[in-house]
């Protein structure tokens, strides 16, 4: 175990060396922030609650929503379709270690870089600047373990698009796809009581929703209570444990096409 | 028990037959015309521990997919391939710590961090404990003088340098096989010549079995006892390097650019060539680039200093350049039966 803290903890050096990019992202997100601010405050106009939800408990869920965004993009599907096509696999291959807890832990460690350069201060930006009022609950307790979660189901996603980069080399197609099915079905963009009722209650059934909207429900509604998010909790545990072992099955006969090409 | 044991190996890959342009692209994208290529087809060999062999053969002869297979990378397709008794590929994690492996055209090092971080991280993966890593590095540092590199990021690195810190990577676990693929690929003589003797002492102090494939035949004759030869996925020869060294270890190509070349010179190059030296000569001519006229001289039986004044008195020659025999004249040699 320690060999992959390891790696993680080079990942997260990887993000120092890039630290630049954080400050653009920083920026971008501040502007998406106004951006949806007045965009919903004109939304809520002379009104109190839409679909029984108020403009505080929306604008915290989408403005979190967009830094989760950002943390939650692991780019294990660009980065493993990259190395399956300049044939870096092998070296990975090489080594005594899977390839999926590799995969994980390099993103594991970018995640962490992203949570402390971006989310982080970007929570600071709700409270200070926009002076958004976090209401407290017992929702915000379980935040982080719905975040992390949310996390490792992101990660199943990205990592399973990898994989089919065995097959097709390319995945670009592939990630696009996935990436906007995911953003639209997640409840990432809008709450998911603005859909219509019958696709609200199919999406509740797809793993996606335990991606966006479970975590960021926690923050933008903390008094639901435990009965409510327990068995939210629960979903989520479910589709993680369900998807990580579908992965790895899939990673056994996925590895058998691998065709390394140039040396 | 050899630590290495091959039996009648193979692999095919299947490949779909492209077509051209972009009508021909959009028709791929439902076509299910693949072709079965076998990059190694039969391949028997067994090695000892502590060898050095060379395995060598022109591109494409099917040299980095056996070593491929033999790290667990890929899953042969038919035959029989065991390193210290277990199969690589359903064992790759386990066999992975007894293997080192260096790739020429890649770093297994962490391309944006500095040297010595990626050296922390591999000596998790493996699992080296502190005293063994100390160890290592000091005779490392003493062979090859690493220490002013480690704070530098591995892409700042040179290429040579970048190779010896890669080559030094796979040695730190202290593994019982290492996989050298073209370990000396695109560097300049005296780097080579660094990396050959550093190879040379890792494969001395620890006893390292060490499989070398390469290019350049010097890499072969500064290390090798042994050497096996691959064309087209079979094994052409397999056996000690003394016997193959007097093929290109005597041979010598006199590359020849002459003033307004043309067929007829060639033919005027040829005849003289024989009428001068005699038939049984051991010289060959052959045009292989534009502009430059190849002669091929045994030195055995020829000096090249002959061949290089008689032709320098004789003809309107340009340029001259002297090279050692390449890997696929050594090919075509064994093909012709030299060995046989």
């Amino acid at each position: 175990m320690r060999a992959y803290f390891a790696m993680m903890r080079g990942a997260y050096m990887i993000g120092l060396v890039y630290r630049f990019g954080f400050l653009f992202n920083i920026a971008g997100n501040l502007i998406y922030m106004s951006v949806t601010y007045f965009l919903w405050r004109s939304i809520y106009q002379n009104r109190e609650t839409l679909r029984g939800l108020t403009f505080n408990e929306t604008y915290i869920y989408v403005a979190l929503g967009s830094a989760v965004f950002i943390l939650l993009k692991t780019y294990v599907d660009w980065q493993m379709s990259f190395d399956i096509r300049e044939g870096n696999i092998a070296t990975y291959l090489s080594k005594p270690v899977d390839l999926q807890l590799y995969e994980l832990f390099t993103s594991l460690g970018f995640f962490l870089m992203s949570l402390s350069a971006i989310t982080i201060p970007t929570i600071f930006l709700l409270i200070f600047v926009f002076r958004i009022e976090v209401p407290l609950g017992i929702g915000l307790a379980i935040f982080p373990f719905s975040l992390i979660l949310a996390y490792l189901l992101s990660f199943c996603f990205d990592y399973f698009i990898g994989l089919l980069g065995f097959y097709t080399e390319s995945v670009w197609g592939l990630s696009i796809t996935k990436e906007i099915i995911i953003t639209v079905l997640s409840g990432a963009l809008i709450p998911l009581q603005f859909f219509p009722d019958a696709i609200q209650k199919i999406l509740l059934w797809l793993p996606f929703q335990a991606i966006y909207y479970t975590p960021l429900t926690m923050v933008a509604q903390p008094d639901l209570g435990w009965g409510t998010f327990l068995p939210m909790l629960g979903v989520q545990l479910f589709w993680v444990i369900a998807l990580f072992a579908l992965t790895r099955l899939f990673y056994t006969q996925a590895v058998k096409v691998l065709r390394i090409s140039g040396g | 028990m050899s630590l290495i044991h091959l039996e009648n190996l193979s692999k095919q890959f299947k490949i779909l037959n492209r077509r051209e342009g972009l009508s021909g692209a959009f028709r791929d994208l439902f076509s299910g015309d693949y072709r079965t290529v076998e990059a190694v087809a039969g391949v028997s060999f067994d090695i000892e521990a502590g060898e050095i062999v060379g395995y060598i053969g022109p591109n494409g002869a099917g040299k980095s997919t056996t070593i491929k297979m033999m790290t667990g990378i890929l899953k042969p397709s038919g035959g029989t391939l065991l390193v210290n008794g277990l199969a690589p590929y359903d064992n790759r994690i386990r066999q992975a710590q007894i293997m080192g492996v260096v790739f020429g055209q890649r770093t297994q090092l962490w391309w944006d961090l500095p040297v010595i971080e990626s050296f922390k991280i591999l000596k998790e993966i493996y699992k080296v404990d502190q005293k063994m890593f100390d160890r290592h590095m000091d005779m490392f540092n003493e062979l090859v003088g690493l220490k002013s590199l480690h704070s530098q990021q591995v892409r700042t690195l040179s290429l040579g340098q970048r190779m010896l810190c890669d080559i030094t990577a796979s040695f730190l676990h202290n593994p019982q096989v290492v996989f050298l693929d073209e370990p000396t690929i695109g560097l300049d003589i005296s780097v080579k010549a660094k990396i050959r003797s550093v190879i040379k002492e890792l494969n001395r102090e620890h006893n390292t079995t060490i499989i070398l494939t390469t290019h350049d035949l010097g890499d072969v004759e500064a290390l090798c006892q042994r050497i096996i030869i691959i064309d087209k996925g079979r094994i052409l020869y397999d056996g000690d390097i003394k016997r193959v060294n007097a093929l290109f270890g005597a041979y010598r190509t006199l590359k020849l650019q002459i003033n307004n070349f043309s067929e007829t010179i060639l033919q005027t190059l040829k005849s003289k060539l024989i009428e001068c030296f005699g038939a049984e000569h051991g010289i060959t001519i052959a045009e292989n680039e534009e502009f430059w006229t190849d002669v091929t001289i045994d030195q055995a039986r020829t000096p090249l200093s002959d061949v290089l004044s008689f032709v320098m008195n004789n003809f309107p020659v340009i340029d001259v350049r002297i090279v050692e025999i390449s890997m696929e004249n050594v090919v075509r040699k064994v093909y012709d039966g030299a060995l046989k």
